[in-house]
């Protein structure tokens, strides 16, 4: 148990099954899975260290985590470009924003 | 046509012999004769032309057959290559020669012959349309005028051409010009972006979804805080038009917002009413054709509208104004209006006091038609807690007294821009009478005393505001730089008091050419020890004594800094900037963004 919430990297598991292990810093840009995995908030995510996104598909989770990590690579460096997003992604990407409040 | 004729007649009178037709044309002002010489040229013409192709076709004819394999002992072959010794003597001659020689004098490679030779081959290239064998594959293809150029000269098939393409964008990566970082730079840091690690995934969706809004069909159930965002945002692009409006109309919202009106027509503003019966609240700006009708739509459906907000609603006349404030006036709660100059006058302003009972917030900004009589309407109305005035016309002091001795208890914020007039007594009175304004805005003055206002801030039973503005605060005159000895305007004195009176809850501050500020009221009111925990927004331009010491004082008594405004202080040379503060309007300075200097942002 405290193995997992201190372990660096969690797991993020979209609503068709597909998973994916990134460090715990960069999903922690996403207000929601912090608090999610905030040990002090006692949640099974925060015990586990595995976040089941269930209104999150695989394509637009794989973006998520794509943009997780663009941040975290990116964070000290100034005039960062904009991540690319297809187009045809990002109204769906949007709403996973909205809810990953990120 | 009459007069020409007869004109003409008196100047022809001498003439041979002539058909019937000759004359019907000569009436219809066609000459024989001209069209006799028009087709004896065109004849000459076709001739002269025939005559150089069959030149230019043995030129090419020869190009490929004999160069590869010169043989000079051919007889058939000299006159060949007399020929052309003869076009290239021709290109020599013509003008473009010239040109191209001009251009390229100086270089090594100046050599008359090579240069003709060059042309030459250049006219001789296949035109579009023709057939042509690749350069490199030797492969047989039409000549588009899109084909590139091969290493040696000679035209590439489509695919060669893709290849070659690709080699050389390898080897001369695309250059961006350092003017385009910088300008994009300034323009990001005047919207209150830091330039530092990258934005929320949000907001580059938002982003994304903007640039592409003409292939949305749908938003589907973006949540109204997303919608409101992305509907500033097409504004400022100025992609709002009828049917990207349709994105937004959603029956069971109950309000909307849209920043640019400036594309849409009358029927859009129908549609908008129509569509969405439940609105509450109208934000609309830049309605240019909002026109009676729409009202009249309003009134007709008995609309539960309480906040309107419009900007610049010319065409709508006073008439129905005042027909819209006594139907739907009651149940108002909210009026913003802005830029309206051939309406909305006095007498209006007086149906909207009388018929607005449960107003709360009233804003008049740019208003040409209005003056004394209206701010005495608005002196009636108890119910408002936020004002905002900012008329165009002359008005007298007193009334302004009048208004914050009948509204000032009930007051949370009031903003007067622009009144010249007002002067000490005016702060006087909000003292006495405002206990809960969390907003003042006193800007565009030069009566105001800074002992007024300094003895307004000390001692004020108000709670601290959380933002105060106070631009343009100050005595102007061209003779006496520096302002009587008795400072008017904003400085010192008043600027401690002011921060020391609201610092605790301060968010947002301007005090933007209050220059009579001194580096001493500035180095004590950002002293060590000071610490302003909630102001974000400070606007200190043409403050001209705001050194990087000071500059450096302010970041370190504001750690919720987010933007500083700075234009017109230019001792600003070189600050140490800490993340997530964008400091806007330096020139030349050299910032210093967490430990990365940040040339390009100069």
């Amino acid at each position: 148990m405290a193995d997992s919430t201190q372990s660096e990297f969690v797991t993020l598991v979209s609503c068709d099954g597909f998973e994916f292990i990134i460090p715990r810093s960069a999903a922690c840009i996403s207000g929601t899975i912090r608090r999610m995995l905030d040990p002090a908030s006692k949640f099974s995510e925060s015990l586990s260290g595995r976040c089941v996104l269930e209104n999150l598909s695989g394509v637009v989770l794989e973006k998520v985590c794509e943009y997780f990590m663009y941040n975290e690579k990116h964070k000290d460096q100034a005039n960062v470009p904009d991540m690319e997003i297809p187009a045809e992604l990002c109204l769906e990407l949007l709403m996973a924003a909205d809810y990953l409040d990120t | 046509m009459r007069y020409c004729r007869a004109n003409r007649r008196q100047a022809s009178n001498i003439r041979g012999p002539h058909s019937a037709l000759t004359d019907f044309l000569a009436s219809n002002n066609i000459s024989a004769a001209q069209i006799r010489d028009d087709y004896g040229r065109r004849v000459a013409e076709v001739a002269r032309q025939a005559a150089e192709e069959e030149e230019d076709a043995d030129l090419d004819m020869e190009e490929p057959e004999y160069e590869p394999t010169p043989e000079p002992d051919s007889p058939e072959d000299k006159a060949k290559k007399r020929k052309r010794q003869q076009a290239i003597e021709k290109i020599k001659k013509s003008k473009e020669f010239a040109r191209r020689k001009a251009r390229r004098t100086g270089e090594p490679d100046d050599d008359d012959d090579a240069l003709a030779n060059e042309m030459m081959d250049e006219n001789q290239r296949p035109t579009p349309g023709q057939l042509g064998n690749c350069e490199i594959c030797g492969k047989r293809f039409t000549v588009t005028p899109y084909s590139k150029t091969g290493p040696s000269g000679g035209l590439l098939c489509a695919q060669c051409s893709k290849n070659h393409v690709g080699g050389d964008k390898k080897a001369a990566p695309k250059k961006r010009s350092s003017g385009i970082g910088r300008r994009q730079n300034q323009s990001n840091l005047l919207d209150g972006l830091t330039s530092q690690g990258t934005q929320s995934l949000l907001e580059t969706c938002i982003k994304k979804v903007a640039e592409n809004i003409s292939d949305v069909e749908e938003f589907g159930d973006l949540p109204p805080p997303v919608m409101h965002r992305l509907s500033q945002i097409l504004a400022r692009r100025r992609a709002i038009t009828s049917t990207t409006l349709d994105l937004f109309l959603r029956p069971q919202n109950k309000e909307i917002n849209i920043y640019d009106c400036a594309k849409l027509d009358t029927d859009d503003y129908h549609k908008i009413l129509a569509t969405m019966p439940n609105l509450t609240r109208l934000n609309l700006r830049f309605v240019t054709p909002m026109k009676d009708r729409i009202f009249q739509y309003m009134m007709d459906r008995d609309m539960n509208i309480q906040d309107l907000h419009l900007d610049s609603p010319n065409l709508v006349t006073d008439e129905v104004w005042r027909q819209l404030f006594t139907r739907l006036g009651p149940r108002l709660r909210s009026l913003k209006l802005w830029n309206l100059d051939s309406a909305f006058d006095d007498e209006t302003v007086e149906v909207l006091g009388k018929n607005c009972t449960q107003l709360q917030r009233l804003k008049l900004k740019h208003l040409n038609k209005i003056g004394d009589k209206a701010l005495e309407s608005i002196s009636t109305m108890k119910t408002l807690q936020h004002l905002s005035l900012h008329v165009s016309q002359e008005t007298t002091p007193e009334l302004l007294l009048q208004i914050v001795t009948e509204l000032g208890p009930n007051l949370r914020s009031l903003s007067l821009e622009e009144f010249y007039f007002a002067d000490d007594s005016l702060l006087e009175l909000i003292r006495d009478k405002c206990q809960h304004l969390k907003k003042l805005r006193l800007a565009i003055n030069a009566e105001f005393t800074d002992k007024a206002l300094a003895n307004l801030f000390r001692g004020w039973s108000n709670p601290p505001l959380s933002f105060a503005d106070f631009h343009r605060v100050r005595d102007v005159d061209m003779a006496n730089p520096a302002g009587p000895p008795e400072p008017v305007g904003l400085a010192s004195d008043g600027f401690v008091a002011l921060m020391e009176h609201s610092g605790a809850r301060i968010e947002s501050l301007n005090v933007a050419s209050c220059r009579h500020i001194s580096y001493a009221a500035y180095e004590e009111a950002f002293g060590e020890h000071k610490r302003y925990p909630e102001l974000k927004y400070l606007d200190i331009s043409f403050n001209g004594m705001v050194d990087d010491y000071l500059a450096q004082c302010i970041f370190r008594c504001c750690p919720a800094l987010t933007r500083l405004v700075v234009f017109g202080c230019f001792k600003i040379r070189d600050i140490n900037i800490p993340r997530g503060v964008a400091v806007i309007g330096t020139v030349g300075a050299k910032l210093t963004i967490d430990g990365i200097t940040q040339k390009e942002l100069v």
